[in-house]
């Protein structure tokens, strides 16, 4: 079993706990009513798919229910690195 | 006393006793759940400590996550609403009930499904994980007690499951 760091919790947690949520760092266009649809299609469905370094919104959801970001190699399924929700894109 | 006549439990009022550990039921305590962005804003209303690291336990009341406290007394006291007040707090006594898993094998028996290193977990800690599929919240009471919240519909499961696990 993978044991993923929860940045909040500050330990490492069994993954079962753990919920993906998509991609992190995918930012909500201030002023919807102003994008095309084309922009608008982008920010809802269009996801990056990166072979190896991925950013992820995870939620320690049977822990302490927050959300948070990782980077996650998509080839080995090792966790780099976990922060906070908030924090800057490492 | 009303109370006592329409109540009922999803699971066995006798214990379960196997070779090193008892299960039963917890007698019904009242529940709180308390939210507030810090620890202080809760202990101004309360008028108590709360504590602050995730995982610790203090006087009853337990932290779940960074703005999530579990409040767990035996009392029927009368709670402050906090009204007006940046914080949250709400009964849910009746949302969950408590199993106590008692004797040398109550982490053995708990690590059949919980993928936590309980021989590892501190007396005195609580956290919400997870049983199989079951959400459960642990809190080590003692060496050898455990008290498992888990919701009322999940109970009559998480019974038959301690109690087979505890038969083997």
């Amino acid at each position: 079993m993978i044991l993923i760091h929860c940045p909040y919790c500050d330990e490492k947690r069994p993954e079962i706990e753990f919920a993906n949520a998509g991609q992190a760092h995918v930012a909500r266009p201030l002023d919807p009513s102003s994008q095309s649809d084309e922009e608008w299609e982008a920010y809802l469905f269009i996801r990056a798919n990166p072979r190896g370094r991925h950013h992820e919104r995870w939620r320690h959801v049977h822990g302490c229910g927050r959300f948070f970001n990782a980077v996650r190699d998509t080839v080995t399924d090792k966790f780099e690195t976990t922060y906070k929700a908030g924090e800057p894109r490492r | 006393m009303s109370d006592a006549l329409f109540r009922n439990e999803p699971v066995s009022s006798t214990p379960y006793v196997a070779d090193g550990v008892s299960i039963r039921l917890a007698a019904p305590l009242k529940r709180y759940s308390l939210r507030a962005r810090t620890a202080d804003a809760l202990e101004t209303v309360l008028n108590v400590k709360v504590p602050q690291k995730i995982g610790a336990t203090e006087g009853g009341i337990a932290c779940l996550g960074p703005d999530e406290w579990l409040l767990r007394t035996p009392a029927e006291a009368a709670m402050p609403t906090g009204t007006g007040l940046p914080v949250a707090i709400t009964d849910i006594s009746e949302r969950s009930i408590c199993l106590v898993l008692e004797g040398p094998r109550a982490a053995e028996v708990l690590m059949t499904g919980c993928p936590l290193d309980l021989d590892n977990f501190a007396v005195g800690r609580a956290t919400r994980t997870i049983y199989e599929t079951v959400e459960i919240i642990i809190i080590r009471e003692g060496e050898d007690r455990f008290h498992v919240e888990v919701w009322r519909s999940f109970a009559a499961w998480l019974w038959t499951a301690f109690t087979t696990a505890a038969s083997h």
